[in-house]
């Protein structure tokens, strides 16, 4: 029977009602205790092989028969006019197919063209001109063809001078205010205060596969391969642009090269590639080069934040100010930066004051845990100068104002294990059995602690099909993306669990709106937590279904059967069919279970936790900062897959480490252009610079989350990497650094008590 | 944006002479050896020659020996093979060291010693190998061979002292005997990434641990290779001890005259040289002692 629902659904902290159609009894939670055989192992990746090897399709393999390139020219100004633009060369050279501007924008044929392409640019990479061209170095060739004239305009780039700006009022978003309890008379009430200003830089997601989309039209209906990860929202921006229904649109991501958070929707490559096909009726692919991806396509914001902490003689947290300003390009969204300040600490009165600053770069966008990796450093860094000055150790201090209920909503959360966490990450890395500082010549090597807190408990609408196939093999479909998290290994482990059947007879389909079931983007750590328990339902079904029909057959009641490894077993032990023999018999009959997320239990909080222990060494005379080892404990639920799990934890904490010690996006303070747009001067981590790093979890039952028990790990392990390390070094070298990344240079200055001489290279 | 560079001709060269020959007659051409310099240069627009030859298929251009009166390296070396070399590896421990901090292992893998050379950026690790080890460099151009010292060679950012029709085929280095020992050292933002600063330091001491000759070439302390000639000049006749290297850091710190980029400011990496010279030259000594 059909039943809809209402629900509180949760996405990185923002809270929305949805309905979900559910059908069938909820199911019996799964916990680690619960016997699994299937779930809870070590699979290697289902698409590892086809990865390694090649075969998976990604967008940027997809080249189709008359295809044509497509590439933007874009501004190599922070802010200007153009004056004048002739593309009639460029239109003249052989093999160009069209050339657009704002002059002939609208031509292209949707309705957001204006906005993007526009006679004012506004941020340094922002789009000028489109060429398309039947290869692509005609293209670029095309590129250099168009004659543009601008008239520079001021930039701003820089959100502290904006501030003091009487002009730039408008540039301002906000406050957006956070206030419990009374600020005043918790810091009244406190022996202790630290302040502190601590600012931090805008990192770029670079990932692997640059954005890209490829558009074709089949008839009036529109097929698009995008590097996405949301196919349905990439559908729905579409079918407003385009002015099509939704239904004869296809959206494709088989396989994604990452995107922390930078691919949740449509790109103007998407909708201008769809455009363009359908007016020259052929393929378009437009693929963003490196540079492109680095100017154009967001970046984790820049922040500046002061963080004022008062407390009891005896460690007890009484009020906790933090105020911030978040640098959101032209038009970016004001990441909460505030999160680990309110959900962190049981502490009655907390305020939060956050500015957003428009300037001339482009957009910020979201970026893994938005907000609290920022946010994070901030509070966890002030937590470890407060733990100090009060002569404590700062890991006694976190135990000490542990939040046993939510202290924003004051709910009960599904699940808590952040102290066992804390207790086995300070088991392992010698917290209390080894020295915290050890000196070797001019090298010190110390250690430091930081929590972490972040969502992840998903919810609907999410919505699942498997099929059992005639010969016995299963099918999971879905309109999921496994954006290399390894989604479809753990959707793979929930299916055959579910189902009895063995983990190599899944194969599961997604990627690709065709299935029309409803799934929500990936991101906000929370892929696992919602299409795990819709595909657990759904295999549910199916089984119930084989079971009814083995019974028909066979003349058994159904209370009696069960599967197991394939087969169908009496309650005596003895077999009574395989699956394959069961529907074979049939005519080749397979089986549909549909399955639906459940919905959210009302009255608990369903966050994820982690603690992170970092060791780093310290070379006095260069001031060059090794990280030796991390350790990252996690209360991420119960864990699917421990080996997806180790690749979450690992890359997350190699991309803290590199927020930590090298990536961050160097802008000239006076032109407003960037000046590392480049793998070669970006630094990314490389394998080599990355110490030991030990990924592991303490897994509580958690009846609350959902019916798998299972909470996100996207996210969390980056979170509190910064902070972790930043304590590390303050430990070391007897100096806290307040500006990230922690260069060789600064840390040099730092110790030598240098104040290095302003540059307009900037980390903005 | 441009990742396509502009048209240009291609041509392989299957000797020398070949390869002098079509430098000589082709217009505007340029060597192609491992290509990871030329190559993105001419992605990123800052090169387009209109022709390339490629000698990467000349035989005999790839070969270490060290049979004769000095080490012999042929331009053609992979960088990757002087990481694995055993010779190497224990008799010119100088070369070893800043092979290994050259790049990534696929940079390493093509890479070549006459392109690294040749290429000549301040950034550039052996340039300072070939000053500090007093190299040759041996050229063949139309007009025959040419033997020019390392420390003329480098003229400026990008320049060498060859002709644009020559063809470096050889780098000679004196052979390391008992006494000798080398170092380098690199300061590197990030693994593989080019040095803030590095420097090399050969050093050949008597048994009294004295100082009988010793080469000091600086990477990134200047817009091209240089060598420290004062600091150089101070130590021969000298016992190394923590004062008198002291000193000498002091001194081809004031020698260096580094840029301020995106890899730290002017006055940082003047810092670096000093406190980089003083342990690699603290370095070399032991390992001219014999230690390790
Ligand atoms: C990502 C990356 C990181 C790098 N990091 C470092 C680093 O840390 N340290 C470092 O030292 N290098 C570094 N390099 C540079 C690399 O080591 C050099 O590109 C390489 O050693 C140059 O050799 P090649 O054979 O590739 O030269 P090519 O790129 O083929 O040529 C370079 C130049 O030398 C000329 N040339 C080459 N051979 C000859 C010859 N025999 N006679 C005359 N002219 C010649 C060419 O015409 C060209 O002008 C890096 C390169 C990359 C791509």
């Amino acid at each position: 029977m059909v039943k809809v629902v209402k629900t509180r659904v949760e996405f990185e902290g923002r809270f929305r009602d949805e309905y979900t159609v559910v059908e069938g009894e909820p199911l019996e939670g799964w916990s680690p205790k619960s016997g699994l055989k299937i779930v809870g192992r070590p699979h290697p990746r289902v698409d590892g092989a086809a990865k390694v090897t090649g075969s998976a399709k990604y967008t940027h393999d997809v080249y189709l028969p008359g295809m044509v390139y497509g590439k933007f020219l874009r501004s190599p100004y922070a802010h200007a006019k153009i004056t004048h633009i002739d593309a009639s060369e460029a239109e003249g050279l052989p093999g160009v197919l069209g050339v657009y501007t704002y002059k002939n924008a609208a031509t292209l044929g949707f309705g957001g063209a204006e906005k993007v392409f526009k006679q004012e640019v506004t941020y340094q990479g922002d789009v000028v001109a489109l060429v398309l061209a039947q290869d692509e170095s005609v293209a670029e060739d095309a590129l250099e063809l168009i004659r543009v004239e601008y008239e520079p305009l001021r930039p701003l780039v820089d959100p502290e001078e904006i501030m003091g700006l009487d002009s730039s009022k408008d540039r301002i978003v906000g406050p957006k205010l956070y206030e419990r309890g009374d600020l005043e008379k918790g810091f009244a009430e406190a022996d202790v205060i630290v302040e502190e200003s601590f600012k931090t830089q805008a990192a770029l997601h670079n990932c692997m596969e640059t954005h890209g989309s490829v558009a074709h039209w089949e008839g009036d209906n529109l097929v698009v391969h995008t590097s996405t990860q949301s196919v349905f929202n990439v559908r729905s921006a579409l079918s407003e642009e385009l002015g099509i229904p939704q239904s004869k649109i296809r959206v494709v991501s088989e396989f994604m090269g990452g995107g922390f958070g930078s691919k949740f929707g449509a790109g103007e490559y998407t909708v201008v590639a769809a455009a363009a096909a359908r007016l020259l009726g052929r393929p378009v692919r437009i693929v963003l080069d490196r540079v492109e991806e680095n100017l154009a396509t967001g970046n984790r914001s820049q922040t500046v934040q002061w963080v004022k902490i008062g407390a009891k003689r005896d460690g007890r947290i009484t009020a906790i100010h933090l105020k911030g300003l978040v640098n959101v390009g032209e038009d970016g969204w004001v990441a909460d930066l505030g999160g680990p300040a309110k959900m962190m600490y049981h502490c009655p009165n907390v305020k939060v004051e956050l500015y957003g600053v428009k300037t001339n770069l482009v957009s910020s966008t979201a970026f893994r845990a938005p907000g609290y990796v920022e946010g994070d450093f901030a509070l966890e860094s002030a937590v470890d100068e407060l733990a100090r000055r009060l002569n404590m150790d700062p890991l006694e201090l976190r135990l000490l104002n542990y939040a046993t209920r939510d202290p924003v909503t004051n709910s009960e959360y599904s699940s808590k294990a952040l102290r066992e966490a804390y207790l086995k990450g300070a088991e392992l890395i010698g917290w209390r059995s080894e020295p915290r500082v050890v000196r070797d010549g001019a090298k010190i090597r110390a250690k430091g602690v930081a929590g972490a807190i972040w969502w992840g408990g998903g919810g609907p609408p999410a919505y699942a099909e498997v099929k059992v196939n005639a010969d016995g093999g299963v099918t999971v479909l879905t309109a999921t993306q496994d954006i290399g998290t390894g989604t479809r290994t753990a959707l793979a482990q929930i299916a055959a669990e579910e189902l009895g059947l063995p983990f190599s007879s899944v194969r599961v389909v997604l990627g690709d709106t065709i299935t029309e079931l409803r799934s929500p983007g990936s991101g906000g750590s929370q892929t696992l937590a919602s299409m795990g328990p819709a595909v657990r339902a759904a295999a549910h079904d199916a089984k119930n279904q084989l079971l009814e029909i083995a019974s028909q057959v066979y003349d058994v009641a159904k209370e009696r059967l069960t599967i197991r490894e394939g087969s169908i077993f009496r309650s005596d032990g003895s077999v009574l069919c395989s699956v394959g023999e069961l529907l074979g018999n049939l005519g080749d009959f397979s089986v549909t279970g549909r399955g639906a997320r459940e919905p959210n239990q009302e009255g608990y909080m369903v966050n994820t936790f982690a603690a992170q222990f970092a060791e780093v060494e310290v070379d006095t005379e260069t001031g060059t900062l090794r990280v030796l080892r991390l350790v990252s404990v996690h209360d991420s639920g119960m864990v699917v897959n421990p080996l997806t799990f180790t690749s979450q934890v690992e890359g997350g904490v190699i991309m803290g480490m590199g927020y930590a010690l090298w990536e961050g996006r160097l802008v000239d303070g006076e032109s407003g252009v960037v000046i590392n747009p480049n793998l070669n001067d970006y630094l990314v981590a490389r394998c080599s610079d990355v110490g030991e790093i030990t990924p592991t979890y303490v897994e509580p039952e958690d009846p609350h989350t959902n019916s798998l028990g299972v909470k996100g790990i996207g996210e969390p392990p980056i979170i509190g990497v910064a902070p972790a390390i930043a304590n590390a070094l303050r430990e070391a070298i007897g100096v806290r650094l307040r500006e990230l990344p922690f260069t060789p240079e600064r840390v040099y200055s730092a110790i030598k008590g240098i104040n290095p001489r302003p540059t307009t290279a900037k980390y903005l | 944006m441009f990742v396509i560079p502009d048209r240009f001709s291609y041509t392989v060269a299957h000797s020398v002479e070949e390869a002098v020959e079509l430098l000589h007659t082709l217009e505007d051409s340029k060597v192609l050896a491992g290509g990871q310099s030329l190559i993105p240069f001419m992605k990123l627009g800052y090169a387009s020659p209109k022709s390339l030859v490629d000698i990467n298929r000349i035989p005999n251009l790839d070969y270490l020996d060290d049979s004769g009166e000095s080490l012999k390296i042929g331009a053609l070396t992979r960088i990757s093979r002087l990481c694995d070399s055993e010779l190497v590896a224990k008799d010119y421990p100088l070369i070893h060291d800043a092979a290994l901090q050259i790049a990534d292992p696929l940079v390493r893998n093509l890479g070549t010693f006459g392109g690294n050379v040749c290429h000549a950026d301040m950034g550039d690790d052996l340039p300072a190998v070939c000053l500090a080890m007093n190299a040759e460099m041996v050229a063949s151009g139309p007009s025959g061979q040419r033997v020019l010292a390392a420390k003329d060679f480098f003229v400026d950012r990008f320049t060498t002292l060859l002709a644009s029709d020559e063809l470096l085929t050889e780098v000679r280095i004196p052979k390391n005997r008992r006494g000798c020992g080398g170092a380098y050292l690199k300061l590197e933002r990030r693994v593989g990434d080019y040095a803030i600063v590095g420097v090399a330091a050969q050093l050949e001491v008597d048994g009294d641990g004295v100082c009988r000759s010793v080469g000091i070439g600086l990477t990134s302390a200047s817009t091209k290779p240089i060598k420290a000639s004062e600091a150089e000049s101070w130590l021969v006749g000298k016992s190394l001890s923590d004062e008198v290297l002291d000193k000498a850091s002091t001194l081809a710190m004031n020698t260096s005259n580094p840029l301020s980029d995106i890899r730290g400011p002017a006055e940082y990496k003047k810092a670096m040289v000093k406190v980089l010279t003083h342990r690699a030259l603290k370095l070399a000594y032991k390992r001219a002692r014999g230690g390790l």
